[in-house]
């Protein structure tokens, strides 16, 4: 009984190493791999313990330190100011959408259901923000746009308002004289402090992640986002190598570690992420057992 | 602790609050230093009675580049000109060659003021055209743009032409390519390979045997997806997507499919060869390394690639190693390395008459030119004779603080450019004489639109994709797959495209006669 217990043991530590080298692996040789020599890469292939220490690819880097520090202060501000707005839209207009006595609330639940569907295309959008809101080169243009409110987690935050907040909770503090705001701060935020984390963390990954609308909204450098400034980088030094019609730009090519840069990037994209993971997923754990044993 | 938490989001919002107030006071701060910058000139502009009539006016110029910290200086400097010229400013905007398609194409949707922009063939020039997001040329190029009609030969004027209308005017350069291969130098020399008796690509079997034979650690040609052997070594003009062309650069102006050619088949039987002996790498259908990086790193011999004046020179520079070009088909001008990189004006122009204007300075104003391409003389080059220029002391090109990547193809007239000292000092005069000397195809100026097959092109490309580098590169065997490969691309519609394209070709020779 024992032995087979043991067996047991070993089989899902065996399982589960196999699944966490299978996520850790690619990221060792992506670091161990940025910091080899770009004639190392191409003469020997990428291998786990560079042959060559070479920093090259972050000395190129470094000659835009300033850029880059810049742009991780626009990503921190736009991250933490969209997700604190996201979510105070996105609850406040679940809440309404979860009470029963909210007229018409099929009505606008479709309204917003529907936009899941079908959306008005890249160019409507763009010129809504340009030329209605005139958000381009703003910094509002990397927090609006495509990511304050997304109908999906409007309907995860109503089910859990609906299944988790009782009716009766609400109506004692309307018999004690509370108003509908009063109620909605005091009861129904502090009720649902476990899928404000989840949405929460959902909305963090992806104002830190999103690059697409820097892309398309912002010409002014100094608004770049740090997703946004990466990848404006690999995209030009792709650009520049692959293009054969310039003459004199082949002095700036010549040294350019293009296959080293790209994996650098990647390093210094994602490091503040998971420096800041572990703080986040005691929450998003929490949020997700918490939903289910209750709802 | 509810409060300090609500306090925090208090205090964020007004942050972020004044934050915006902040960005947006400097943009209009900027704006106004824009006006007072154009008010003061204005009053020197007086003296000019001959421009008096022209209001000030802005001109926003889109190109392809990327911020320089003295960027708004060096607007500052050509508005100056431009002031005293055509009693207008100059903003630059450029846009970093990644964001390119995407930016500019919403912008030029949502008709944003814009008055001269960079326009390219390869960047959907055709589609821009036929959405209706360009001014036609023609009445702004006969009023104000003498200078450049002046300058262009009409064959490549003609370039910028779609279905009879002009919407974009090519820049000055170098208008022809040629196909070739680049080899190292000390290689040749060591195992002394006669180059006077390679003249054709069958003649390269031996190169390519003694390199194998006695280098064994190196590839003997290198290539990547971005440009087949094949495709550098076009006997074709390809029509710009190769999709139906014109075999020899003239072919009665008859439109063929390539790949039913004879001359394409043998060429593939020449690959094949090759890569059954061992002269391309394995992998050589897949690998996306640029090839004088792969030289570079001592792993290959050679590659194909396309030639101009120079090109030895220029990719000595890129692989660190003396190099040697050899050009195996002669120079041709096409439809597509005329269009390479062209202005345009947008329909977004409030004043078009002086973006044309403006236009023709860039064709005809040597200062202006070369303020664009390279700065303010002493701060950003140094002049080292009348014509010849190098950085400042202390500055290179990843320090000096104005840098347009040095790419002047991209403006107007090239050659009215100064010289660096690491060019070949009469490098205009050979580019000119390389011009000069090109053939120029018998479809020069045609530019097909693909909009009425669209549908065929995507099928047909899909095919392309599948089948074009395994066979141009030998990997896969032409006896077995290309008539699979034709019989694909005839079931996805290539009949089709082609005869669409004769069609369109047609229509365009007969309105040149």
């Amino acid at each position: 009984m024992q032995a087979k217990e043991r067996a047991y043991q070993w089989f899902i530590n065996a399982v589960m190493a196999l699944l966490a080298c299978m996520c850790i692996l690619p990221f060792i040789l992506l670091v161990s791999s940025s910091i080899t020599s770009q004639s190392m890469i191409i003469a020997n292939g990428y291998s786990f313990l560079p042959r060559e220490i070479s920093f090259e690819a972050y000395a190129y880097i470094w000659n835009d330190a300033e850029r880059i520090f810049n742009a991780y202060g626009v990503t921190i501000l736009v991250t933490v100011l969209g997700t604190v707005l996201s979510l105070a839209v996105t609850s406040l207009l679940a809440y309404p959408l979860s009470r029963k006595d909210m007229p018409h609330r099929n009505f606008l639940a479709f309204f917003i259901f529907f936009t899941m569907l079908f959306n008005g295309g890249l160019v409507p959008v763009y010129l809504l923000y340009t030329q209605f809101f005139e958000f381009k080169n703003t910094v509002w243009a990397l927090i609006f746009p495509m990511l304050l409110t997304n109908a999906f987690y409007v309907m995860i935050m109503r089910t859990f308002f609906q299944t988790t907040i009782p009716v009766e909770v609400i109506e004692s503090g309307k018999m004690d004289g509370a108003g509908e705001l009063k109620i909605f701060y005091k009861i129904v935020l502090p009720l649902s402090l476990p899928i404000l984390a989840t949405i929460g963390l959902f909305q963090t990954i992806n104002y830190w992640n999103d690059w697409f609308n820097g892309l398309i909204f912002l010409t002014d450098s100094r608004l770049y986002s740090i997703q946004n400034l990466l990848n404006r980088i690999l995209l030009d030094v792709q650009y520049l190598s692959s293009m054969d019609f310039g003459t004199a730009q082949d002095d700036l090519m010549a040294g350019l570690p293009t296959e080293t840069i790209r994996l650098a990037i990647a390093v210094i994209g994602v490091i503040p992420i998971i420096a800041i993971y572990p703080f986040f997923q005691r929450f998003f754990v929490k949020g997700l057992t918490v939903g289910a044993v209750k709802g | 602790m509810r409060k300090k938490f609500l306090w925090g989001i208090v205090f964020i919002l007004i942050i972020a609050v004044i934050s915006a107030g902040c960005s947006s006071g400097n943009q209009n701060s900027g704006g106004n230093n824009g006006n007072t910058n154009a008010a003061s000139p204005n009053e020197e502009n007086g003296k000019q009675p001959a421009q008096k009539e022209l209001p000030p006016y802005e001109i926003t110029m889109v190109f392809m580049g990327n911020e320089s910290p003295d960027l708004e200086r060096v607007a500052g400097e050509l508005s100056k000109i431009t002031k005293e010229k055509i009693n207008a400013t100059v903003k630059l905007q450029p846009i970093s060659a990644g964001a390119w398609s995407q930016q500019v194409n919403l912008m030029l949707a949502s008709n944003e003021k814009i008055d001269v922009i960079t326009t390219s063939s390869i960047f959907g020039f055709s589609t821009q055209a036929a959405s209706g997001h360009l001014l036609p040329l023609e009445d702004l190029l006969a009023q104000y743009g003498q200078g450049i009609t002046e300058l262009m030969d009409p064959a490549y004027l003609n370039a910028g032409k779609i279905n009879g209308t002009q919407y974009a005017i090519p820049t000055n350069k170098d208008m022809a390519t040629q196909g070739g291969i680049i080899m190292r130098k000390d290689l040749i020399d060591k195992y002394n390979i006669d180059l006077d008796k390679v003249k054709t690509v069958d003649d390269l079997d031996h190169v390519f045997q003694i390199i194998k034979e006695n280098e064994p650690k190196l590839i003997p040609i290198t290539t990547n997806t971005t440009f087949s052997p094949i495709d550098v070594l076009a006997f074709f003009d390809p029509l710009v997507d190769s999709l139906g062309v014109l075999p020899g650069h003239d072919n009665d102006l008859r439109v063929e499919n390539l790949y039913e050619h004879p001359k394409y088949a043998e060429l593939l039987t020449t690959m094949r060869r090759w890569y059954q002996a061992g002269y391309f790498s394995k992998d050589a259908a897949t690998t996306t390394e640029q090839p004088y990086e792969v030289v570079r790193a001592n792993r290959a011999f050679s590659w194909f690639n396309v030639m101009k004046v120079g090109s030895a020179e220029n990719q000595s520079t890129r692989t660190g190693m003396e190099m040697v070009a050899l050009p195996l088909t002669e120079a041709v001008s096409t439809t597509s390395n005329v269009t390479g990189f062209m202005h345009s004006i947008p329909k977004g122009s409030k004043d078009p008459e002086r973006a044309m204007m403006f236009m023709n300075l860039l064709y005809t104003d040597q200062e202006l030119v070369n303020m664009l391409n390279w700065g303010i003389e002493g701060e950003h080059y140094v002049k080292k004779s009348d014509h010849i220029i190098d950085y400042p002391e202390g500055f290179d090109i990843k320090s000096v603080r104005y840098n347009m990547n040095n790419s002047s193809y991209m403006f107007g007239n090239q050659f009215l450019n100064y010289v660096w000292t690491t060019q070949l000092e009469d490098i205009w005069e050979q580019v000119d004489q390389f011009n000069q000397n090109a053939k120029k195809s018998h479809a020069l100026g045609f530019t097909f639109d693909s909009t009425p097959v669209r549908t065929e092109s995507g099928a047909v490309n899909n095919v392309k994709q599948q089948f074009k580098l395994g066979l141009e590169t030998g990997t896969l065997d032409p006896e077995k797959t290309l008539p699979e490969f034709i019989s694909r691309l005839k079931a996805s519609g290539i009949d089709k495209i082609i005869a669409e394209k004769q069609k369109q070709l047609d229509a365009w020779a007969e309105s040149k006669k």
